[in-house]
């Protein structure tokens, strides 16, 4: 199993968590991903690198510096997602259970360990 | 944005929304036009679809040589621009669209939304209709006109 | 069929010049694309090989104005003559709505044009399409050459011309029916469209 693999694997683990996907952060694409189940990955893969893409620019506007963590929260769960490097996204998506304080944690030492 | 029928106005103008893509063509897998976002001049057009028709229909041939089915989609990723050529069945028979796209969308997301938009078109498609004939009886005087003035005679 | 677009009256004709290796449809392409103001054409789109010999496809774009208030345009397509490259006539055929056959009239071509046109019906029966339903013209090209190395009209017609459709002379690298044989092809592919024409 890959570095990237493992990464995924442990991200789909935590608590509340669907699935987990590493994603070409400038084409959108599905790079790896992680039991995906109910959800659509190459659409969550496309938005969730082009919503990176806006919220980079943002951030850059608004003098933040580059986003670290993107936490999207709906009505009946959230999506995260962490920069790594500058092609590549770690992206989960977990339901209102989800321990988010566990995924933000897995998802930003998947990133360091990818990028 | 023209399009030869109005019912494509609708999915196209949703598809470039949320693609934001920089030109679409969308043919008929011989090449004829059917509808366009974005090009300025209409003898462009025709030459982007009669290359567009011809790749896909070169690589349904390089397929079948191969035995595989055909071709879903191909990519091209430019330094500054990115092309999707997809074809799809449509109650017409098979069209092709061609979508260029910028850094400000994403091969991804045109993929995405290319999908919903040829569920969108392959269902609103309504049936041909049958016309009548277009042309005045004794066209031809025009026609010749036309093309006496185009070969300069 | 001609796509025909009611909305913005306009109307799009394909029309694919056919025949044998070197018999003159690219020569008869950029004859058509030197004489057409640029405003009125597009760029002509040439796949070729090292040595000019056409490898997919020509194609160029001409907007011929405006006919029975419709904005008429024709698609000018070529195949590539040569027998080995078959698949891609198939390709550029699809959805023709007129063929200019474009023979060579030295009497050496004669079996080159005889198996091309033979080509033309196999590939046009395939796609479902009766040649004779097909709008033609003949175009016998080269006629500049000497006269003991080429055939004459008739002599061409006799072999090639079953059906007795329009034939038309030419000397295509000089412009010589070049420009009556597409306003021969534009007639009858127009035709189908015209009151009292045949259903198109």
């Amino acid at each position: 199993m890959s570095g990237a693999e493992h990464a995924l694997r442990r991200i789909s683990a935590v608590r509340g968590v669907r699935g987990a996907m590493l994603v070409s952060a400038p084409d959108g694409l599905v790079v790896s991903e992680s039991s995906m189940e109910d959800v659509d990955g190459r659409a969550i893969a496309a938005l969730a690198a082009s919503l990176a893409g806006r919220l980079r620019r943002a951030a850059g506007g608004a003098g933040l510096g580059r986003p670290t963590v993107i936490q999207l929260r709906g009505e009946t769960g959230t999506l995260l997602a962490v920069p790594a490097g500058e092609e590549l996204l770690v992206v989960a998506v977990g339901d209102r259970e989800t321990n988010l304080g566990l995924a933000r944690l897995e998802l930003l030492e998947a990133a360091r360990g990818i990028a | 944005m023209r399009v030869l029928e109005g019912w494509v106005s609708g999915p196209l103008s949703r598809f470039l929304d949320e693609s934001a893509a920089r030109l679409v063509l969308l043919m008929t897998s011989s090449g004829q036009v059917v509808a366009q976002h974005g090009f300025t001049r209409s003898v462009d057009v025709m030459s982007a679809a009669a290359l567009g028709a011809g790749i896909m229909a070169s690589t349904g041939e390089l397929a079948h040589l191969m035995g595989s089915p055909r071709f879903g989609a191909l990519v091209h990723q430019g330094t500054e621009q990115g092309l999707l050529l997809s074809g799809f069945d449509t109650p017409r028979g098979r069209w092709i669209g061609l979508v260029a796209f910028g850094p400000e969308s994403s091969v991804g997301i045109v993929q995405l939304f290319f999908q919903q938009f040829t569920d969108e078109i392959a269902a609103a498609t309504p049936p041909e209709e049958q016309r009548g004939p277009v042309l005045a009886e004794n066209f031809e005087h025009e026609l010749n006109a036309s093309l006496r003035a185009l070969f300069g005679r | 069929m001609s796509l025909v677009n009611f909305t913005a009256r306009e109307i799009t004709c394909k029309i694919v010049y056919y025949g044998p290796g070197r018999s003159g449809k690219t020569t008869n392409l950029q004859y058509v694309f030197g004489r057409v103001p640029e405003t009125r054409r597009g760029r002509m789109v040439s796949l070729a090989t090292h040595g000019d010999r056409t490898l997919f496809f020509d194609f160029l774009p001409i907007e011929l104005g405006s006919i029975s208030g419709f904005t008429t345009r024709f698609q000018l397509y070529t195949v590539p003559g040569q027998s080995y490259y078959n698949a891609t006539r198939k390709l550029v055929l699809q959805g023709a709505d007129g063929v200019v056959f474009v023979a060579d009239s030295q009497a050496r071509r004669f079996d080159d044009n005889i198996e091309s046109l033979q080509n033309l019906q196999e590939n046009l029966l395939e796609q479902g399409v009766d040649v004779r339903q097909m709008p033609i013209v003949f175009q016998y090209n080269k006629q500049d050459l000497p006269r003991d190395l080429v055939l004459a009209r008739a002599d061409l017609d006799e072999a090639l011309n079953f059906r007795g459709v329009e034939s038309f002379a030419a000397d295509a690298l000089h412009g010589s029916g070049v420009f009556e044989t597409l306003k021969g092809i534009s007639e009858l592919v127009l035709r189908k469209l015209a009151v009292g024409g045949p259903a198109a």
